[in-house]
């Protein structure tokens, strides 16, 4: 998995960064989802009692 | 008449009194930011994903919005809201620690009342506005590579490798608020947390809610702005 996008060099050399790899996005998803997950399944073990919220 | 309005004590705020939370010129700013995200995400994102349409213009409008919506934002923060209200504090810490402890079965005290916002929120806020001021500055700087009506491009204002690494940046600070956006509307639209997004509707909480939820002695209800 790439982090970074780089341009090709028509010289066969590594190209210049343009920027963030699009292939990330499904983790930032995934991470966000997994946060999700968790806290729904800790706050309802819990019984809403002693967790913080955003 | 809001309770907070008539400089009752706060702890007596009865139960069907109205304890302002958000007033009205904060409310749009959330609504017009939620508005600018949503449209500068899509436009973002969905030609990345194969969705072909005119983006740019889009883009860049909604994200000129943010950037002055942000900016009156702080200002008005600074200037005339409680500043402190939204600073992680001693308390925060500690309460961080026991809600810790006692999700590990450990006997320890309830954690105290929130203030205004409790510390997640606070924690939140501090990375939204850390990532959010790094997409509008890179953004921002974007602008000089697009023809507007106010305008023209100077693609050459900065060298290829400093360009990769603004869009990096921007991108990065993109997918970042992705995530944040999901864990926002998740919190929004969970029960429990009603309260408080009923009250970025209509600008206030009961008083019931407010002796729920928050302890007067780090929000007084006289206080709210």
């Amino acid at each position: 998995m790439e982090l970074f996008r780089y341009s090709r060099s028509i010289y066969g050399g590594d190209g210049t960064l343009i920027g963030a790899s699009w292939d990330l996005f499904g983790w930032f998803v995934a991470a966000a989802a997994a946060f999700i997950v968790v806290h729904a399944a800790l706050k309802a073990f819990s019984g809403n009692s002693n967790l913080d919220s955003h | 008449m809001p309770v907070s309005e008539l400089k009752k004590s706060d702890a007596s705020v009865p139960d069907n009194g109205r304890v302002v939370r958000h007033r009205l010129i904060d409310r749009i700013y959330h609504w017009v930011m939620a508005a600018a995200v949503f449209a500068l995400m899509g436009t973002a994102f969905m030609p990345i994903f194969g969705i072909k349409f005119e983006w740019l213009t889009i883009h860049w409008v909604a994200g000129v919005v943010l950037a002055f919506c942000v900016l009156i934002h702080i200002v008005r923060a600074v200037i005339w809201q409680d500043r402190m209200s939204m600073v992680i504090d001693r308390t925060d810490f500690a309460n961080g620690a026991k809600i810790v402890k006692r999700s590990f079965g450990q006997k320890v005290p309830s954690p105290i009342k929130a203030g205004k916002y409790n510390g997640l929120q606070k924690l939140y806020h501090l990375g939204v506005a850390f990532f959010m001021l790094a997409i509008i500055g890179t953004g921002l700087a974007m602008l000089s590579k697009i023809d507007t009506p106010f305008w023209k491009r100077n693609p050459y204002w900065l060298g290829d490798s400093d360009w990769g690494t603004i869009y990096t940046i921007h991108g990065f600070g993109a997918m970042f608020m992705v995530s944040m956006v999901m864990i926002h509307v998740y919190f929004a639209l969970r029960p429990d947390e009603w309260h408080l997004t009923r009250s970025m509707f209509r600008g206030w909480m009961s008083g019931k809610e407010y002796k729920a939820h928050h302890d007067p002695a780090r929000w007084p209800a006289s206080d709210s702005k």
